[in-house]
């Protein structure tokens, strides 16, 4: 009889365990495809970005063909966007456009015949929004790196991240500068 | 408290009021085993679970039709549509939802659909007008928390737990007023007393934690809104406005009025006792301010009482 009692408790515990470790896991595994998600979230919107910035530059060159040195920079950033692999590449690349593209809209400002061209005002309307798709995406990666990693640290579900490879991942983070003074776009001059 | 730690205390006060509920339900199901024995009750149980199941379907699409609701496209609205696309990317949604306007100047907002999927947010032309782009930002993040967190099927749930315990409630009296109790007769008055007073209190006590569990979820959506959007302030300033707005809602219906931003049914005489609180689906705005106040380290003015413009 007591014999029967003990199978039972030890039967009991070993399911809760089980159950237990099956949670974690799968926990784990959410977490880890929604960072997944969120990264290609950023990547879809970096890449409407670098879809905008050839027809942008085309449009300024059309009054301001001297301006050289801003339309290098923008291409060069844009070319830097689109080879960037690792997070932390896209990362220092999307700063890098962020910040020529506001060089090459200060630019522009310079000519107000420019900021009446329709087809102007719509792409920076169509830039403007893209930022703000960027910042979304990132906030959402950030968010969701932030729980991953706190849950693959904390005891106990550590235990099982250490033992099936669930490293901690790095935060979307671009340079402090560039994030204090993000682009602004005016719509509507 | 910070806006990790609300989140983690709203999450916590959800599961505690869950509790209740299921105690709630559990003493109506002792209540009726006291009170008619097992072969009753069984019935009783299948009758219920099937009123359950059928109320929760039917519950589907109601809200849009019956607020009169139109759908519009990106062209038509798109400042609203990018706003709500914004959220949507920072909540982590696999679609954007399909977004509606309704013509009423009450500045009022709503997220209906049981799944991301199927979801969908509303927003009166009055809140249109109302707020400035920082302000509508706050309210549709409120509106996709909601959606994120899995509100709207919720709070369906809870309506129709309410609405079964209701039922055995009202079956239950009548039973005992026409028939007076199968076995009542044979067992002690006292426990047949005391599931009396537990069946005619039931239905009032699923109601208040139903509005506890809206309140919770109202507070959670501002807080995961702020994370959203990086900006409590925007939705404070928003939820100011709309403590100071006087329009009154047209298309009211009390089933609803847990999805809206603001409570479509608060009364705007300034005439509720404290003890209406309790029966409230939102929680007073200058409370989800002081909140959001805590998490963003800004300030606003109070709430004038009674309104600025009345």
């Amino acid at each position: 009889m007591s014999t029967t009692v003990l199978i039972l408790i030890i039967g009991a515990v070993f399911l809760i365990v089980l159950v237990w470790l099956v949670l974690t896991y799968n926990g784990l595994v959410r977490l880890r495809n929604e960072a997944q998600q969120g990264e290609s979230s950023i990547d879809i919107q970096l890449k409407r970005r670098a879809d905008l910035i050839p027809n942008l530059v085309e449009a300024v060159k059309g009054y301001a063909a001297h301006e050289q040195e801003a339309f290098e920079r923008v291409t060069a950033a844009r070319a830097h966007a689109l080879e960037a692999r690792s997070l932390g590449d896209k990362a220092a690349a999307d700063g890098e456009t962020r910040s020529a593209l506001g060089g090459l809209l200060a630019v522009a400002e310079a000519y107000p015949q420019l900021r009446a061209v329709e087809s102007f005002t719509q792409l920076q309307a169509e830039l403007s929004d893209t930022e703000d798709k960027i910042a979304a995406a990132r906030r959402y990666y950030n968010n969701v790196v932030q729980r991953y990693n706190t849950k693959q640290q904390s005891f106990p579900a550590s235990a099982i991240a250490g033992t099936f490879g669930f490293l901690p991942r790095e935060f979307y983070r671009i340079e402090d500068d560039a994030q204090r003074d993000p682009v602004k776009v005016e719509i509507g001059g | 408290m910070t806006l990790q730690e609300q989140i983690r205390s709203a999450r916590l006060r959800t599961v505690l009021v869950l509790v209740l509920f299921i105690l709630l339900v559990a003493l109506v199901v002792a209540a009726v085993y006291v009170f008619f024995g097992q072969g009753f009750g069984l019935i009783m149980a299948l009758v219920a679970v099937g009123y359950g199941i059928f109320a929760y379907v039917a519950a589907g699409s109601i809200v849009a039709s019956a607020s009169g609701a139109r759908p519009v496209s990106k062209e038509e609205a798109p400042e609203l549509y990018r706003t709500v696309e914004n959220a949507a990317i920072a909540a982590g949604l696999a679609k954007t939802p399909d977004i509606f306007i309704i013509d009423d100047q009450a500045p009022n907002a709503f997220a209906a659909g049981r799944t991301p999927e199927k979801a969908y947010v509303a927003a009166t032309t009055g809140i249109l007008a109302l707020l400035d782009r920082r302000e509508l930002e706050g309210v549709m993040a409120h509106e996709i928390a909601h959606v994120r967190n899995r509100d709207v099927r919720l709070m369906t749930l809870a309506a129709v737990m309410v609405g079964v315990i209701s039922m055995i409630a009202d079956m239950l009296l009548w039973a005992t007023v026409f028939g007076g109790g199968r076995n009542s007769n044979n067992q002690n008055p006292i426990g047949a007393i005391i599931a009396i007073a537990a069946i005619i209190l039931a239905p009032i006590g699923g109601a208040l934690l139903q509005m506890a569990l809206s309140r919770r979820r109202e507070y959670l959506a501002d807080a995961t809104a702020a994370e959203l959007t990086g900006d409590p302030e925007g939705l404070a300033r928003a939820l100011y406005k709309l403590a100071v707005d006087r329009h009154p809602l047209q298309h009211v219906n009390r089933a609803t009025a847990h999805l809206w931003i603001e409570s479509p049914l608060r009364d705007h005489h300034g005439l509720r006792s404290s003890i209406g609180g309790l029966f409230d689906t939102h929680p007073p705005l200058q409370e989800r301010i002081d909140r959001l106040q805590e998490m963003g380290g800004f300030q606003l003015p109070p709430i004038p009482a009674g309104g600025a413009e009345a």
